[in-house]
C-alpha cells in the first residue's frame, strides 16, 4: 500500500472518522461540567452528523472500495448510512429531555451514542468479516453501557446485564461460524469468499454448520424468533430514547450485515438456509403479533411489535433480489421515522423514574394534547400498516416483492399477521380519543423534541403520500448493492 | 367537457375541508363551514351528474396523473354510469350528515367534523378510482375517521363496535389487497382497472383472485357469515355514522364486486353464481327474520340492511340483464331510504334517548309531519310501487325466477318479511294510543331537520314515479357490464 | 500425527461447553461471563489452528481482535454487573427478574 493509497482510503472512510473525532472531542468536553452541556454536546454531536452526511453523499458520487477491499463505498452502503444518521439526529433530538427528566444527564451519553452509530457504520461499510466483527462489537459495546444508563434503575441494570450476556453470546455464535468460513476458503474477505464457495459443494455439513451459526448470530441481532426472548426486556429496562436508538439504528445495521452477507457476496448459501428462515419469518411475525396483544407497558409493546416488524423485514429477505432488497430498504426507512416519531411521544409522556410507561398513560391523550396525539395516530397507524401513512408503502412493496417471487402463502400469512397486529395499534389510539383521564398528561415540547415530531410526522406521511422518491432511492441502493 | 379536474376537485374540497377545519376557533362556525364545503361538494356533484354523457359506457371525466411509477401504482379517475349515481348520493348523504348531527354532537365537533368531512373526500374517491391500489388506499384509509367516529360518539358500547368494525374490515381488505398483487403479476402487469378488465385470467387464478375479493367484499356488504360487525357499528355508531354506514359503505362491498370481481374475473364469478345465491337467499331471509324480532330501532333496521343487500348480491349474480340492473337501482334506493331511516330514527332518538320500538305508539298524531315522513321512508324501504324501492326489488325478483325457483322464492319471502317488520314498526310506532318513552315532549320535525329529509323524499318519490333519466344514464355502462360478462355473446 | 480436526474437536468441546454453562448455570453471573469467555475462546483456537494449517495470517490478526474485544466485553459486564450488585445486593442468575413477559 502506497501513500496514495492510504490518503485515499482514509478518505473514504471520512465520515467514520468524522463521527470517531466527534465523539473524542465529546468525550473531552464532558470532562469539564458546566452549565448548559447537554445543549452543548447534542448540537456538536449533530453538527458532526451532520458534516459526515455531507461526506458521505459526496463520496456516494464515485464509489469506491478502500484499505485493500475491506471497506467499501457503494449506493447500498450510503442508503443504510443515511438512515443511521437520521436515526441517530432523532435520538438526540429527544434524548435532552428525557435525561433531564429521568435526572441522568451525563457528557457521556452523546459520546457513547456516536461510538455506537460508528460501529454501525462500519458495519454497513465493511466487506470483511472482520471489518465488520469489529464495527459491531463496537455498537454493541457502546449500546450496553447506554442500556445500562440510568445506573440508579434496577430495571435499567437488568436490561444492561441481560444485554451483555446475551449479546455477547450471539456474538459468539457468530464468530463460531465466522471462523468456520474463515477455514472453509481461507480469507475474511467477503468477495473472495464468495468466489471460494463456489466451488464448495453446499451440502458440506462443515458449511451448514457454519452458515447456521452465522444465521443464528444475525437472527438474534434482529430478535427474530425463537431468539427474540431478550428483546422485551430490554426494551423495556432501557432509557426510552436508547430503546428508540436499538430498535432503529441498532436493526438497520444489523440488517444491512444480513443482507449483504446473505443477498449479496454468500448468496450461494441461499438453499442451506431458506427453509429454515421461511419457518422463523413466519414464527417471528405470529409471535411478535401475538405477544404484543397482552402488554401493558409501551416499550414492551413496541418490542414485540418491532419483533413483528423484524419478521416483515425477513420475508422481504425471503423474496429476494432488487425487489427483496429494495423492499427491505424502504421497510427500514419508514420504519426508522415512524418508531422514532412514536418513541418522541413517549419521552414526551416521561414523568421520571419509569412512570409514564404504561399504555393508560395515553388515555385521554387527545384532549390534553390533541396535536401531539394526532402525530401519535399517524404514527401507531403507520406502524400498523393502514394507508395513506408510509407504513402501508413499506408493508405493500415488501408483498409486492413476496408476490412476485411467487410466495404468495406467505403474503397471505403475511396480511392476516398484520390485520391482528394492527389490534394492539389500535388500542392505543382507543385510549388517546376514546377514554378519559382524570389526570390527563402535562407537558410543554421543547424545541428539540418539537423538530424530532415534525421531522419524523412529515416523513411518516410524505412516505405514504408521495412515495415515488423513496422508492426510487432505495431501489437504486439496491442495484447498486447487488452490483 | 371541460378540461378541469372536476373530479379531483369534487374529492380534494372536502379533504381541504378536513385539514382547515382544526384551525377554526368556535363550534357553530366549525358546523357551518362543514356544511358549506358538503353542499358545495353536492352542487358540484349535480353539475357532474347534469354535464354526464348517457350515451357512452366510456369512462367520462378521466385524469390520469403519475403517482408511484416505480411500482406501476398511477392516480386515475374517472366515473361511468354506474358510479356518477353512487357520487351523487355520497354526496348528498355528505351535508345530511351534518345537519343530523348538528345538536347531537355536541362534544368535540371540530374531531368530529374533520372525521366526516376525510370520510366524504375517500368515499367519493373510492367511487371515482380507477386504479386499483389508489382504489385499495382509499378503501382502507376509510376505517380510521369510520373508527374514530363510531368510537370516540357512540353509544355506551362504542370502543367494542368500533374495533369489531374496524378489524373485520381490515382482515377482508387486506386478503382483497393480496389479490390484486395476484392479478398484476398474474398477466397484467398494471393496476389499472380499465386495461385488467381487457385481461383474460386462465381460470384457477380467477378462482383464488375472487375468493379473496369475495372476504373483502363480503366483508363491507355485508353478507352472512361475516355480517356480525353490522348491528353492533349501527347501533353505536351516531346518527351520522349510521347513514354513512348504511347508505354509502355497504354500497362498496357491491360496488367491488360490480366493478372488479365481475368484469375482471367473469369466469369464477359465473363458477361461484351459484353459491353466490344461495349466500343472497340466506341473507335476505335470515335478515329479514332477525329484524323480525328485533326490539331496538335501529338493530332492525341494521338487519333490514342485511336482508336488502341480500337482494343487491342476488341480482347480480344473476347475470341477466334485469336482475343486475334491478341491483344497482336497488343499490342507490337503499342507501336513499335507509340513509332517510336512520335518519328518523336519530330525529326521534334525539329527543326521547330510548330505541326501544314497543316504548312509542301513536307518534303521528304528536309529530305529524315526522310520521308522515317516517311513514314514507318505511313504505320505500317496503317497496311499495310508487316508491322508489318498488322497481329494484321486482326486477331482482323477476331475474331470480328466471334462475332458480328456489332463489326466487326466498326473495318473495325476504320481501313479504321485509313488510312485516316495517308495517310492524309503521303500526307499533306511529299508530294506536300516543305514547313516548317516559313520557318525554316530542316535538315536530324543525326547520333543519326538513332540509334534512325534503331531498332524500324528493328522490324516494322521483325514482319511484320516473325513473328513467336514472334508467338512462344507467343503461350503457350495465350493457358494457354484460358484454364483459358474456364475451361469447359479442356480435362482431 | 495431530491434525486440523483435533484442534476443531477441541475448540468446539470448549464452545459447546461454554453454551452449556450459559445455559444450565442457575447460581452466578460471573460464571456466565466466563461461559462467554469460553465460546469465545474456542472461537480463537479454530482461527488460530485455520491460520496456521492455511498458511495465512489473517486468522491470527482476527483472533487478536477476538481477545481484545473480549477483553473490553468482559470489562464492561463487570462493570455493568458492579453497578448491578449496588444496586440489588445480589449477583445470583436467578434475581435477574424484575422484569418478565
Amino acid at each position: 500500500m502506497d501513500l496514495t493509497q492510504i490518503t485515499s482510503s482514509v478518505l473514504a472512510s471520512g465520515p467514520e472518522i468524522i463521527i470517531i473525532l466527534g465523539a473524542c472531542v465529546a468525550l473531552m468536553l464532558s470532562l469539564v461540567p458546566r452549565p448548559g452541556q447537554g445543549a452543548l454536546l447534542a448540537g456538536l454531536s449533530l453538527v458532526m452528523i451532520a458534516l459526515a452526511a455531507a461526506m458521505s453523499l459526496t463520496l456516494a458520487q464515485n464509489p469506491q472500495t478502500a484499505y485493500g477491499g475491506m471497506f467499501v463505498n457503494d449506493g447500498f452502503s450510503t442508503f443504510f448510512k443515511m438512515l443511521l444518521y437520521l436515526g441517530t439526529a432523532l435520538t438526540i433530538l429527544i434524548s435532552d429531555r428525557y435525561l433531564g427528566t429521568e435526572d441522568a444527564a451525563k457528557g457521556e451519553y452523546y459520546v457513547l451514542l456516536l461510538f455506537a452509530l460508528s460501529g454501525a457504520m462500519i458495519m454497513v461499510s465493511g466487506k470483511d468479516l472482520l471489518i465488520i466483527y469489529v464495527g459491531l462489537e463496537l455498537q454493541a459495546l457502546s449500546i450496553y453501557v447506554l442500556v445500562g444508563f440510568l445506573t440508579t434503575n434496577t430495571r435499567s441494570n437488568e436490561a444492561a446485564l441481560k444485554y451483555v450476556i446475551l449479546g455477547a453470546f450471539s456474538s459468539g455464535l457468530l464468530l463460531f461460524g465466522l471462523s468456520l468460513l474463515y477455514g472453509l476458503t481461507g480469507t475474511t474477505q467477503l468477495e473472495a469468499m464468495g468466489e471460494a464457495l463456489d466451488s464448495v459443494e453446499t451440502s458440506s455439513p462443515l458449511l451448514a454448520l457454519a452458515t447456521v451459526f452465522l444465521i443464528v448470530g444475525l437472527l438474534f441481532k434482529v430478535g427474530a424468533v425463537p431468539f427474540h426472548m431478550w428483546v422485551p426486556d430490554i426494551y423495556e429496562g432501557a432509557p426510552s430514547p436508547v430503546t428508540g436508538f436499538m430498535s432503529t439504528v441498532g436493526k438497520v445495521a444489523a440488517v444491512a450485515v444480513i443482507l449483504r452477507l446473505l443477498i449479496q457476496d454468500l448468496a450461494m448459501l441461499d438453499p442451506i438456509w431458506r427453509g429454515s428462515v421461511e419457518a422463523v419469518a413466519v414464527l417471528t411475525l405470529a409471535a411478535g403479533s401475538f405477544a404484543a396483544l397482552v402488554q401493558t407497558n409501551i416499550k414492551r409493546m413496541l418490542a414485540y411489535s418491532s419483533i413483528a416488524h423484524g419478521g416483515f423485514l425477513l420475508l422481504g429477505l425471503l423474496a429476494g433480489g432488487s425487489e427483496g432488497l429494495a423492499s427491505v430498504m424502504l421497510y427500514l426507512l419508514i420504519f426508522t421515522v415512524t418508531n422514532l416519531g412514536l418513541f418522541a411521544v413517549i419521552v414526551l409522556l416521561n414523568r421520571g423514574a419509569g412512570q409514564g410507561e404504561n399504555i393508560q398513560d395515553f388515555s385521554g391523550l387527545a384532549k390534553s394534547q390533541p396535536g401531539v396525539a394526532l402525530m401519535a395516530l399517524v404514527f401507531l397507524l403507520s406502524l400498523a400498516g393502514i394507508p395513506p401513512t408510509g407504513g402501508f408503502f413499506a408493508k405493500f412493496y415488501v408483498l409486492v416483492a413476496l408476490v412476485d417471487a411467487g410466495f404468495v402463502l406467505l403474503a397471505v400469512f403475511a396480511v392476516l399477521l398484520s390485520a391482528i397486529a394492527a389490534w394492539f395499534y389500535l388500542r392505543v389510539i382507543m385510549l388517546m380519543y376514546m377514554e378519559q383521564n382524570d389526570q390527563p398528561a402535562v407537558f410543554q415540547v421543547s424545541p428539540a423534541i418539537g423538530w424530532a415530531l415534525i421531522v419524523t410526522f412529515t416523513g411518516t406521511v410524505l412516505t405514504g403520500v408521495l412515495p415515488a422518491w423513496f422508492l426510487g432511492v432505495s431501489k437504486a441502493a439496491a442495484t447498486a448493492g447487488l452490483g | 367537457m371541460t378540461d378541469l379536474p372536476v373530479l379531483s376537485i369534487l374529492i380534494l374540497l372536502p379533504a381541504v375541508g378536513a385539514v382547515l377545519t382544526p384551525f377554526l376557533r368556535k363550534d357553530p362556525i366549525v358546523r357551518w363551514f362543514s356544511l358549506l364545503v358538503l353542499f358545495a361538494d353536492f352542487l358540484l356533484a349535480l353539475w357532474v351528474l347534469l354535464n354526464f354523457d348517457p350515451n357512452t359506457a366510456a369512462m367520462q371525466f378521466g385524469e390520469h396523473r403519475v403517482w408511484v411509477p416505480n411500482l406501476g401504482i398511477s392516480y386515475r379517475l374517472g366515473i361511468d354510469g354506474i358510479s356518477v349515481w353512487f357520487v351523487v348520493l355520497t354526496s348528498l348523504l355528505g351535508w345530511i350528515c351534518v345537519l343530523a348531527s348538528w345538536w347531537s354532537i355536541s362534544i368535540r365537533v371540530k374531531e368530529f367534523m374533520t372525521c366526516l368531512l376525510a370520510m366524504q373526500s375517500l368515499m367519493i374517491g373510492v367511487f371515482c378510482a380507477l386504479d386499483m391500489i389508489l382504489f385499495y388506499i382509499l378503501w382502507e384509509a376509510m376505517l380510521v375517521p369510520m373508527y374514530l367516529i363510531i368510537g370516540i360518539w357512540g353509544g355506551a358500547n362504542r370502543v367494542y363496535a368500533a374495533f369489531k368494525f374496524f378489524l373485520y374490515t381490515l382482515a377482508g381488505s387486506l386478503l382483497f389487497l393480496i389479490g390484486i398483487l395476484l392479478l398484476y403479476f398474474g398477466g397484467g402487469q398494471t393496476f389499472d382497472v380499465l386495461a385488467l378488465m381487457e385481461v383474460q385470467y386462465p381460470f384457477p387464478l380467477q378462482i383464488w383472485v375472487f375468493l379473496a375479493f369475495l372476504v373483502a367484499f363480503a366483508v363491507k356488504i355485508p353478507m352472512v357469515p361475516v355480517h356480525t360487525w353490522l348491528p353492533d357499528a349501527h347501533v353505536q355508531a351516531p346518527t351520522a355514522g349510521s347513514i354513512i354506514l348504511a347508505g354509502v359503505l355497504l354500497k362498496m362491498g357491491a360496488y367491488g364486486f360490480l366493478r372488479f370481481s365481475l368484469p375482471m374475473l367473469p369466469d369464477a364469478s359465473q363458477y361461484f353464481a351459484p353459491m353466490m345465491i344461495a349466500l343472497s337467499a340466506v341473507a335476505i331471509v335470515y335478515g329479514g327474520f332477525l329484524a323480525l324480532a328485533q326490539s331496538d330501532i335501529k338493530k332492525l333496521i341494521a338487519y333490514s340492511s342485511v336482508s336488502h343487500m341480500g337482494f343487491i348480491t342476488l341480482g347480480l349474480f344473476t347475470f341477466d340483464a334485469k336482475g343486475m340492473s334491478g341491483a344497482v337501482i336497488q343499490m342507490f334506493n337503499h342507501g336513499i331510504t335507509t340513509g332517510a331511516l336512520f335518519l328518523f330514527v336519530g330525529i326521534i332518538y334525539e329527543r326521547t334517548h330510548s330505541r326501544d320500538i314497543a316504548a312509542y305508539g301513536g307518534l303521528i298524531k304528536v309529530v305529524p309531519l315526522f310520521g308522515i315522513l317516517f311513514a314514507a321512508f318505511l313504505l320505500s324501504s317496503m317497496a311499495l310501487p310508487g316508491l322508489n324501492g318498488f322497481i329494484g326489488e321486482l326486477l331482482v325478483l323477476a331475474a331470480a325466477f328466471g334462475v332458480s325457483g328456489w332463489a326466487g322464492a326466498a326473495g318473495a319471502l325476504g320481501a313479504l318479511v321485509g313488510a312485516a317488520y316495517l308495517l310492524g314498526v309503521y303500526r307499533q310506532m306511529l299508530l294506536g294510543e300516543v305514547k313516548t318513552p317516559g313520557d318525554v315532549f316530542v316535538w315536530d320535525l324543525g326547520r333543519r331537520e326538513l332540509a334534512c329529509a325534503a331531498p332524500l323524499l324528493l328522490f324516494v318519490v322521483w325514482f319511484g314515479l320516473y325513473p328513467k333519466p336514472f334508467l338512462t344514464i344507467l343503461q350503457p355502462s350495465l350493457d358494457h357490464l354484460m358484454t364483459q360478462l358474456n364475451p361469447t355473446a359479442v356480435t362482431p | 500425527m495431530i491434525g486440523i480436526e483435533h484442534y476443531l474437536t477441541v475448540a468446539a468441546t470448549l464452545f459447546v461447553i461454554g453454551i452449556f454453562g450459559l445455559f444450565l448455570n442457575r447460581k452466578n453471573v460471573i460464571i456466565l461471563l466466563m461461559s462467554i469467555e469460553l465460546m469465545l475462546l474456542a472461537v480463537n483456537i479454530n482461527l488460530v489452528a485455520f491460520s496456521s494449517f492455511l498458511g495465512d495470517l489473517v486468522g491470527q490478526v482476527f483472533t487478536l481482535f477476538v481477545l481484545t474485544v473480549a477483553a473490553a466485553e468482559a470489562a464492561i459486564g463487570l462493570a455493568i454487573l458492579v453497578c448491578f450488585f449496588r444496586n440489588r445486593g445480589t449477583i445470583d442468575v436467578e434475581d435477574i427478574s424484575v422484569m418478565k413477559g
